[in-house]
């Protein structure tokens, strides 16, 4: 957190770090990666890949799909393009927390999954990336439709 | 060189209510410097496939193949 000295005296005292306060957290379900934390925490890289596969026929027949055939999984992220930070006209922030605490009644979450976070306290750095590949797979034995009719 | 002055005032909720948080998102009771989420989705027309599955050839096998389906069923392409 960042200070100044220009600050009134009376401010002095609450440029604190502020802590969560909960009275009662109710969580059903935390699956697949997914994170409840309470505490404080550095930095997190969360990363989800999927490939939702809705099937006709089960899983056995139906063959492998590979993370290497879809170009979504291996596409680079897209960059933030700010002239005014290349040009080294970066932006200085500065906070002020009027109260040291945060404070939350009641927090009631049904599920959480695929690489989600849910957390209670403060963290410094939190990138998350989800890439996610729908395919429906029909079997080839069904006889295709007359022209002019859709597909489906 | 800009300067962003934040004031944080009291902040105090009663009741908060989520049905699900998923595919890398994030909830947060706190502060945090930096934030950044990235979500790719992709359901295009092709991604309907009548036939098995294969719509691009088999990586050789020393390059890292990443199995999506652990079922040990392999492609049959005809």
């Amino acid at each position: 957190m960042s200070t100044s000295d220009s600050m009134p005296a009376t401010q002095q005292a609450a440029r604190t770090i502020r802590t969560a306060h909960v009275g009662v957290y109710l969580l059903t379900s935390v699956a697949q990666a997914g994170i409840a934390q309470f505490g404080d925490r550095g930095e997190t890289y969360a990363r989800l890949r999927a490939l939702a596969i809705q099937r006709e026929e089960d899983h056995l027949k139906g063959g492998e799909f590979l993370f290497d055939s879809y170009d979504i999984f291996n596409r680079s992220l897209p960059e933030l393009i700010d002239p005014d930070y290349e040009n080294g006209k970066d932006v200085r922030i500065r906070r002020y927390n009027c109260s040291d605490a945060i404070h939350v009644g009641q927090v009631r979450i049904i599920a959480a999954g695929s690489s989600a976070s849910l957390h209670v306290g403060n963290s410094m750095r939190y990138t998350a990336e989800a890439r996610i590949k729908h395919i429906r797979q029909f079997k080839i034995s069904r006889p295709f439709p007359p022209v002019g009719k859709p597909l489906l | 060189m800009m300067h962003f002055h934040v004031v944080n005032h009291n902040l105090s909720v009663g009741n908060i209510e989520v049905l699900g948080v998923s595919s890398s998102a994030y909830f947060q009771i706190g502060d945090t410097d930096y934030v950044a989420l990235y979500s790719m989705f992709d359901t295009p027309p092709e991604s309907v496939i009548v036939g098995p599955g294969a719509p691009l050839p088999e990586p050789a096998l020393e390059d890292m193949p990443q199995v999506a389906s652990q079922t040990g069923a392999t492609l049959d392409v005809d």
